[in-house]
């Protein structure tokens, strides 16, 4: 793979940054000056520029520009310690400059601005996200079916395992945007978070119709049904529909949940570290603050008829018919029973389980059995990004199995 | 629909990859007048500061201001959303860096007394749960 020449391309999506509408030319120059400053990986003209600047800037921004601005203004960066911390904490490399990572806790509904926002840097923050998560997954677990590779993806990466990241961060939202805020908050125009609808089981990976935006034209909704194949090309990476683009362009007016500002922050933070401080230094920190991360993959399962779907699988496998049979049993007369069953195919165990019945029983080891079918992991397994690294190993061809039986 | 997945969300293991430090804020209040804060004054206005706790723990904000006709005070805040207060009254620079640095390594958790408890894993024992219908069946 080609490497990207980062100072350049970087340069181009962060452009000088500048506001000329916030300060009349009649206003003294300084002012514009002080608004004006590239964040774009910064090349040593930058940096020179800057601390040529700094002597001329005036000690203070006058309270009225201040709170005129929809944002904290790029100095006030400078000397916030609530933000040094924050970059100190999230041990951030240092090419990363404390003005972008301020960029970064400005979301789009506090200030419209793409120059001053984080919006361009979440969208390629989610894309790295996305991509690190999912090669992640299916190299590890080559067997997961595609719903719950979704849910893996939703747990690792999804909108509320990202606001929590925010929350474990340290990282606090501001009562309302503005210039004169602290820019070591999170900045965005608040909305009450969204009504859960009250359910009985767990949430699940939805498999249901749903009004969708059509592939071709954003503006028309239709109704589509969903299988779980035809996500992997319309949907988005969690397997919900893409958002269409009229709804984008009313929450901008309305504002944002908190939910969705801060996984905003998250991904604009990791898309900043990528631009700034490149592919490595972005992939060490994904693993630091995501893989590292605890999900119990069998615990994403689960099965309505696991006795079927084992027949089908091992039909589709070629192996013989399962057949369950008692291991071991107690108490069949009493109030307590316990049987132990084991599913079998030819001589090959598949699956056991305990249950107080032979019916419980069975279901538990067909399950056992199509999870260990599964949640097959090799032993030794490579990521396809591991390979763009400069003195990386040939990319060896890995499994990946043709997923679930279709019952 | 063979199989369904259930939507949840992987819980963090802080140190695991990243260390991410529980104390977010740290505050030292001083008074002007008062005796009991010669001591934090002399602290505040020494380079021990910078030297022993500030340069050290980069990850946290540190405010320092006056609470007048008060004892002096550390007041930490926590990621959690606790705050850990420490009384300093009548303390020497040191006693206070140490008292400063017992709250900046603090997790921010309430203060639990532990007395033998089972450890906890969220990972599957590796040996296996003994089964009491498995092997060294005996007829009766």
């Amino acid at each position: 793979m080609k490497a990207v020449r980062l100072l350049r391309w970087s340069g181009s999506v962060l452009s000088p940054r500048t506001r000329p509408e916030f300060f009349p030319i009649r206003q003294s120059i300084h002012l514009i000056q002080c608004r004006t400053q590239a964040t774009a990986a910064a090349t040593i003209d930058h940096i020179e520029e800057a601390s040529d600047l700094s002597p001329s800037q005036p000690a203070y921004i006058p309270e009225d520009v201040l709170t005129r601005l929809p944002s904290p203004p790029i100095e006030a960066s400078r000397t916030s310690a609530k933000l040094a911390a924050l970059h100190a904490r999230l041990s951030l490399p240092s090419r990363l400059p404390i003005e972008t990572l301020a960029r970064t806790l400005v979301d789009q509904t506090a200030d419209h601005n793409p120059k001053f926002n984080n919006s361009s840097f979440s969208v390629l923050g989610n894309d790295l996200l996305a991509y690190y998560t999912s090669e992640y997954i299916i190299c590890q677990y080559p067997r997961l079916p595609l719903a719950v590779v979704f849910a893996a993806m939703y747990a690792y990466c999804g909108p509320k395992a990202l606001a929590t990241i925010t929350r474990e961060w340290g990282v606090q939202p501001a009562a309302a945007p503005g210039g004169e805020v602290d820019p070591g908050f999170l900045q965005f125009m608040r909305l009450p978070p969204e009504p859960q609808p009250e359910r009985l089981g767990p949430e699940l990976v939805s498999t249901q119709s749903a009004m969708v935006a059509s592939p071709n034209n954003p503006n028309i909704v239709e109704k589509r049904r969903r299988s779980i194949s035809n996500r992997t090309v319309y949907d988005d990476e969690f397997g919900e529909p893409k958002s269409s683009g009229i709804e984008q362009s009313i929450d901008l007016s309305q504002g944002v949940t908190m939910e969705k500002a801060s996984a905003n922050f998250v991904r604009a933070v990791i898309g900043a570290v990528y631009l700034h401080a490149g592919r490595a230094a972005s992939k060490q920190f994904y693993k630091d603050h995501f893989m590292s991360r605890q999900l119990n993959m069998a615990s994403l399962f689960q099965f309505r008829t696991p006795t079927k779907d084992l027949s089908k699988l091992c039909a589709r496998e070629g192996f013989q018919p399962p057949i369950a049979r008692i291991l071991s049993e107690t108490g069949r007369l009493s109030r307590h029973p316990v049987f132990v069953v084991g599913v079998f195919s030819g001589k090959e165990k598949l699956g056991e389980g305990a249950g107080s019945s032979l019916d419980e029983a069975r279901t538990r080891a067909a399950v056992a059995a199509l999870k260990s079918w599964y949640l097959y992991s090799p032993l030794d397994w490579k990521l396809p990004s591991d390979t763009e690294e400069a003195n990386a190993k040939q990319w060896v061809p890995q499994m990946v199995d043709q997923g679930d039986v279709v019952v | 629909m063979p199989v369904q997945a259930i939507k949840s969300v992987a819980t963090s293991r802080n140190g695991v990859g990243a260390f991410i430090l529980q104390c977010r804020r740290l505050d030292f209040h001083y008074c002007d007048w008062a005796g009991s804060s010669r001591g934090m004054n002399k602290l505040l206005t020494s380079s021990l500061l910078p030297q022993q706790v500030t340069t050290k723990y980069p990850a946290t904000e540190f405010r320092i201001s006056s609470r007048p006709n008060k004892h002096p005070i550390l007041k930490a805040y926590y990621i959690n959303g606790n705050t850990k207060a420490i009384c300093v009254r009548n303390l020497e620079p040191a006693q206070i860096i140490q008292k400063a640095e017992l709250l900046l390594q603090n997790s921010g958790i309430k203060n639990k007394k532990i007395r033998g408890k089972n450890v906890v894993s969220q990972n599957e024992s590796v040996r296996g749960i003994w089964s009491p219908l498995h092997g060294g069946l005996k007829n009766v």
